[in-house]
This record gives C-alpha cells, sequence and structure tokens, in this order.
C-alpha cells in the first residue's frame, strides 16, 4: 500500500506543483477568467496520456524503451522552457500591476493565453504517460486486490491536497513575498526538471555518462522514503545524480536566480 | 487570442506520431509466450536465463513490500529496457528489442537503490536474420507474381489465335492450337481458381450439371474433336475471348501470400494426379500430358519462388524437392513428340501406373512448404 500511495504522491506533485503555482499567479493578479485555460490544458495532456496508454494497450503494443525516455526527457527539457518563460512573465506582470498598467497587463495576458494552455498540459503530459501506464497496471491488477489502486489514488490525492496547500500558502502572501517566494520556488522546480530531463536522455541512450554520478546519496535519502518522495516530487532530487544533471542544475540556478533577483525586482515589489 | 493553442495541439500529435513510430510490433504471446519475472524484496527470478535476438519481452510481477525497477543492460551498464516503479501488487510489461546476441544482465532494484539484484541473461542469434526471411518471402511474392503475369501475357494472345481458327472454320489449325493455349492456362490454374466465377466459364467440363451452361475451352474441344463445328461455336469462341480477357485484367489485383504461393503448388500437383493423369480433363483430345507438363511447371514456379525461404529454414526439403521433380520431368519426357506430347490413349497402364507414383512421390515434400514457409 505505501509503496504504491508514494509512487502516486511523487508523480502527483510533479504533475500538480506547477499547476497549482500557475493558478495562483492568476488568481492573485485577478485573471480568473484565464483559469479555463488551464484546466483545458490539464484535461488535453490527461486525453493524450490515457489515449496513448488504451492504443498501446488494445493494440497489443509497447512504446520501446527509448521512445518513452526521449519523449519524457523532451518534454521535460521544454516545460523547463516554459516555465522559466513563467517565471520571468510573473516578475514582468507583478511590475506593472504595482505601477497600475492594468491595460498592459491584459496585453500580456492576452501574448500569454495560449502559452498558459500549453504549460498546464506540459506540467502535466511530462510525467502523464508514465502515470497512465502505472494507473493502467494498478486497474489491472484490481481483480486480485484492489490495495495498489487504493494507494495510487490515494497518493495522488495526498499530492493535490499538498498542491492546494502551497496554492493557498501563496494567495496568502502578500505580493511582494508572493513573487518572491513563488518564484523562487519555480526555479527550483525548473533546475530539477531540466536536470531529470537530461537523465531520461542519459537512459535512452542520447547522452553519454549515466553511470558518471557526481554524488550519491541513496543511503541518507532512500528513495522510497517520505522525504526522498517530496524531495523527488517537488524539486526532481535524485539521490543518484550524475555529474550531466548535477551540471545543467548549477549552471541553470546559477544564471537564472540573479535574473530573477535583479534590483528592479526589489523596487517593484516596493511599491507593491 | 490563444495565438499558441495550436502549438500544444501540435506538440500533441508530434507526441503521438513519435509513439507510432517507434512502437514494436505486436507482440508475439504464442510460443512460449514473454519471459516472467518474479520480483520481491529480495529476488529476481527470471523464468529463462536466455533468449534468442529480436523483440524480447518480460512480464515483471512486483511481489514484495517495496517498490521496483527492471532493467536489462547490455556490457558497459548500456540501458537496453527499464521499467520504472513496479509498485507492491503490481506486474508491468518492458517490451525491448535486442538486435544484438551476447552477454546481457537482467536486474531487479527493490526500493529503487544500489546496484540491485542481477543475474546474466544470454541473448542468441542476431535479429537481421528475421529480418531477412521477411525480405525473402516479399521477394517470393513478388517474383512469382512476375511469373504470373508472363503467363497471363502469353494466354491471352494464344488464346486469341485459337479463337481466331474456331471462329474462320479451320478445324486443324484449331486442334493445334488448343493444348498451346491451354498451356498458359494450366500453368496459373491455382490463381485463375481464386476468382470462383471465371474458371469454370473457362475451364468446366460437360458433367451434366444442370443450369450450368457449358462454355469454355472444353466445350469448343468438344466441339472440334467429336461433335464438329456447331452453329454457336463462333459465339462460344467469342465468350471464351472475354473471359480470358476479364481474367488478365483481374490478376494483377490478386494478393499472393506465401501460403498461397505453397498450397497453390501442391493444388497444381492435386490437379495432375485427378484430372491428367486419369485422362478425364480432355476426354475429346486426349491431350492430357500437355496440360500435365504446364501444371507441373506451375508447381515448379511457386516452388522455385519460395525456394531461397525453404533452404533457409529446411535445408534438407530443397534438394528432395529437385529430385522429385527431375524424376516427373525425366518419366514425362519420354512421352514427347515433337512440340508437344503423344495422346493419352497411347499410354499404357504401367505407363499411367508409374506416372501416378511419381506425382505422388513428388506431392509429399510438396505438401510440407505450407508448414515450412508459415512458421
Ligand atoms: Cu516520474
Amino acid at each position: 500500500m505505501l509503496g504504491n500511495l508514494l509512487i502516486g504522491l511523487r508523480e502527483g506533485l510533479e504533475a500538480a506543483l506547477v499547476v497549482s503555482i500557475l493558478i495562483a499567479f492568476l488568481v492573485r493578479t485577478d485573471r480568473r477568467s484565464a483559469l479555463p485555460k488551464v484546466w483545458l490544458g490539464v484535461g488535453i495532456a490527461v486525453a493524450i496520456s490515457v489515449g496513448v496508454t488504451l492504443v498501446l494497450t488494445l493494440t497489443q503494443q509497447a512504446l520501446t524503451f527509448e521512445a518513452q525516455e526521449t519523449f519524457g526527457g523532451v518534454l521535460s527539457i521544454v516545460a523547463v522552457g516554459f516555465v522559466t518563460w513563467m517565471i520571468f512573465w510573473m516578475r514582468k506582470a507583478g511590475r506593472s500591476m504595482s505601477s497600475e498598467l492594468r491595460g498592459k497587463m491584459e496585453e500580456a495576458l492576452a501574448m500569454g493565453s495560449g502559452a498558459v494552455v500549453l504549460m498546464a498540459a506540459l506540467a502535466v503530459g511530462r510525467e502523464g504517460l508514465e502515470t497512465a501506464f502505472f494507473f493502467f497496471a494498478a486497474a489491472q491488477a484490481a481483480g486480485q486486490s484492489t490495495e495498489p489502486l487504493t494507494g495510487f489514488l490515494l497518493g495522488i490525492a495526498i499530492a493535490v491536497a499538498i498542491a492546494y496547500l502551497i496554492y493557498r500558502g501563496a494567495v496568502t502572501l502578500n505580493m511582494g513575498k508572493f513573487f518572491t517566494v513563488t518564484g523562487g520556488l519555480l526555479i527550483f522546480v525548473a533546475a530539477g526538471i531540466l536536470a531529470y530531463g537530461m537523465h531520461d536522455l542519459q537512459e535512452a541512450g542520447i547522452l553519454p555518462g549515466l553511470n558518471t554520478l557526481a554524488f550519491d546519496v541513496s543511503a541518507a535519502v532512500p528513495p522510497d522514503s517520505w522525504y526522498g518522495v517530496l524531495l523527488k516530487g517537488i524539486f526532481n532530487f535524485s539521490p543518484a545524480t550524475t555529474v550531466i544533471e548535477a551540471t545543467v542544475w548549477v549552471a541553470y540556478v546559477a544564471v537564472v536566480l540573479p535574473l530573477f533577483l535583479r534590483p528592479q525586482r526589489v523596487r517593484a515589489t516596493a511599491t507593491a | 487570442m490563444s495565438r499558441r493553442t495550436p502549438a500544444a495541439v501540435g506538440l500533441a500529435v508530434l507526441g503521438l506520431a513519435m509513439a507510432g513510430c517507434t512502437s514494436t510490433a505486436p507482440v508475439d504471446t504464442g510460443a512460449g509466450g514473454p519471459i516472467t519475472v518474479a520480483a520481491a524484496d529480495d529476488a529476481c527470478d527470471v523464468s529463462t536465463a536466455e533468449a534468442p535476438a529480436g523483440t524480447i519481452s518480460f512480464d515483471i510481477t512486483n511481489g514484495g513490500s517495496k517498490v521496483t525497477e527492471f532493467y536489462l543492460y547490455a556490457t558497459g551498464g548500456r540501458i537496453m529496457g527499464e521499467v520504472e516503479n513496479i509498485g507492491p501488487g503490481l506486474s508491468r510489461q518492458l517490451i525491448v528489442e535486442v538486435p544484438e546476441g551476447g552477454a546481457y544482465e537482467t536486474v531487479c532494484k527493490p526500493g529503487m537503490v544500489g546496484d540491485g539484484i542481477r543475474s546474466a541473461f544470454t541473448v542468441t542469434g542476431s535479429a537481421e536474420r528475421s529480418v531477412d526471411t521477411d525480405t525473402r518471402l516479399a521477394e517470393a511474392t513478388a517474383g512469382y507474381a512476375r511469373y504470373v503475369n508472363s503467363q497471363v501475357e502469353a494466354l491471352v494472345p494464344k488464346t486469341q489465335e485459337f479463337v481466331d481458327a474456331v471462329k474462320a472454320g479451320d478445324v486443324e489449325g484449331a486442334k493445334a492450337l488448343y493444348p498451346v493455349a491451354r498451356t498458359y492456362w494450366e500453368r496459373i490454374e491455382p490463381v485463375a481458381e481464386s476468382f470462383g466465377d471465371i474458371d469454370p466459364r473457362i475451364d468446366g467440363r460437360d458433367d451434366g450439371e444442370p443450369g450450368v451452361e457449358f462454355t469454355g475451352f472444353h466445350r469448343l474441344e468438344r466441339d472440334l474433336w467429336q461433335d464438329g463445328l456447331q452453329p454457336d461455336s463462333s459465339s462460344i469462341a467469342d465468350r471464351l475471348m472475354a473471359d480470358i480477357t476479364e481474367l488478365a485484367g483481374r490478376v494483377p489485383s490478386v494478393e499472393l501470400t506465401p501460403l498461397a504461393l505453397a498450397n497453390g503448388a501442391k493444388e497444381l500437383l492435386d490437379e495432375v494426379a485427378t484430372g491428367k493423369i486419369t485422362g478425364e480433363e480432355d476426354r475429346y483430345s486426349h491431350t492430357d500430358l500437355w496440360d500435365f507438363r504446364a501444371n507441373i511447371d506451375g508447381s515448379q514456379g511457386a516452388i522455385a519462388a519460395l525456394r531461397p525461404v525453404i533452404d533457409e529454414r529446411d535445408p534438407e526439403l530443397g534438394p528432395l524437392l529437385d529430385e522429385r521433380f527431375a524424376a516427373v520431368d525425366a518419366l514425362l519426357e519420354n512421352y514427347r513428340d515433337g512440340d508437344g506430347f503423344v495422346l493419352y490413349t497411347a499410354l499404357t497402364p504401367d505407363d499411367v501406373k508409374a506416372m501416378t507414383e511419381a506425382v505422388d512421390a513428388l506431392g509429399e515434400p510438396v505438401s510440407q512448404v505450407a508448414g515450412v514457409v508459415s512458421s
């Protein structure tokens, strides 16, 4: 039960975290009208994941391993692009809001409304295929024992609850803190997704160095412990990290974090 | 407004297309089925330690309490395939393409940490062989299709000559042309028979079936050799030509399979045994040996097209086929008369018996071919 619960929790967090911050941002900046676009993106991702899984199962085919990993890896890297875009979009929108430039803000949203759909789709779709495969296996086992399915669904429910708590917490923050905290969180999330995408491409054999580890703390942070699961679910932290993963993680944070914390940021929130 | 929504849909379609073109062939669940892996917290029991190269599928069941992963590693730690997140109590499938034989390793990683529980796994042979076989089977049907087409190309003008002679009242000329035109027909008879409606019109015999009009080659045979030309002989000849022309138009659309070739080769020998060796087919002209020769040719044509596949899968069958075809050929040559053959009425009961035995002996290995090409 616990094992399957933790898988549901981790996959659920990976998918729900970015979406919950995106929703919090739209709510905070009075753009509830854009919320249906988020759910549209989520719906597209779920439909594709379930559809692919069903088609492959019904036709008795299976994705080759390289295809699965390449798919996951490429989608992760594209998702990082969008999360990064979101971080700076939020930052700019927050600034323009503090300057009471509401007209320009609407313009920014118009530009980004398709991107909102795409981002929600990527955040969920990135993990969706894997989750759908797992869900299918659990549903098929339900004849013998409903325990795996129950555990998995419970894990997803907990993930949604945590994502909701993050959302509530973000919403209750004051505007200045909101951008700093959620933006900062997203930078580390995006760095983790990027590293994870690299790992997928290493597993697919597209990138080398799968066994060249930068560090291995699996003994201290077992991947099946609750804290290992939370670290993986939120930050995509892998206890056994390859040199390439560690390098892109550090490089991403080193570039994006200073840009995010540039002085204008402070001035903008000061007047909020 | 949502200018980028098409991009989202495009990405989704790309994902599906990628899934489509890199998915494996349908998994063969017959013959032994997939390899089962019983994973537990301290065990990783793989049902067999050896598999032939190609698509290998593992059914992994996690009977333990920890989440586990299953890997197939090549030497040097290269991952051939993996399934992550196999929760307790769940089964997942790993389907992996292994084109090269060699030493591999299966690994379960309970708790998803460490080196896992490893066992040696041997892959035998090379998957290129099966790819080659498929190509050869495709070449076989293509080669036989060319043979059939070449026969049809000759059948049309030869039938035209025969029909023209009948319509001109040239009985002697028509009699000489009759077995020649039929040769091309008899060589490809299994293909022609796949059009159930055409075959009886062209090659039906006067067995007095009520309601079935007697037309085609054998009706003209009766007119030429027994009854003399009838008032409707010309129109029967025209109908024969029309039917042959229709056949020629439809033959290119026939879908040939290796199994159809093998069965066709056997059917032709059955034709010999039931029609030609008994003298039943050409009961007025007695040119049965011409048809006999053509049936054997057609059978040999189909077997020859399949020969590379036969040699690959059953090296002893090919030489045996050669030997038995040669025996029938040698026997038939004893009855050659100029460009054609002696009439059936010239055969003694001993001649017929010898030929029956040779054809039966040939039928035995030919009937094995279907099993060999479809395995
Ligand atoms: Cu995942």
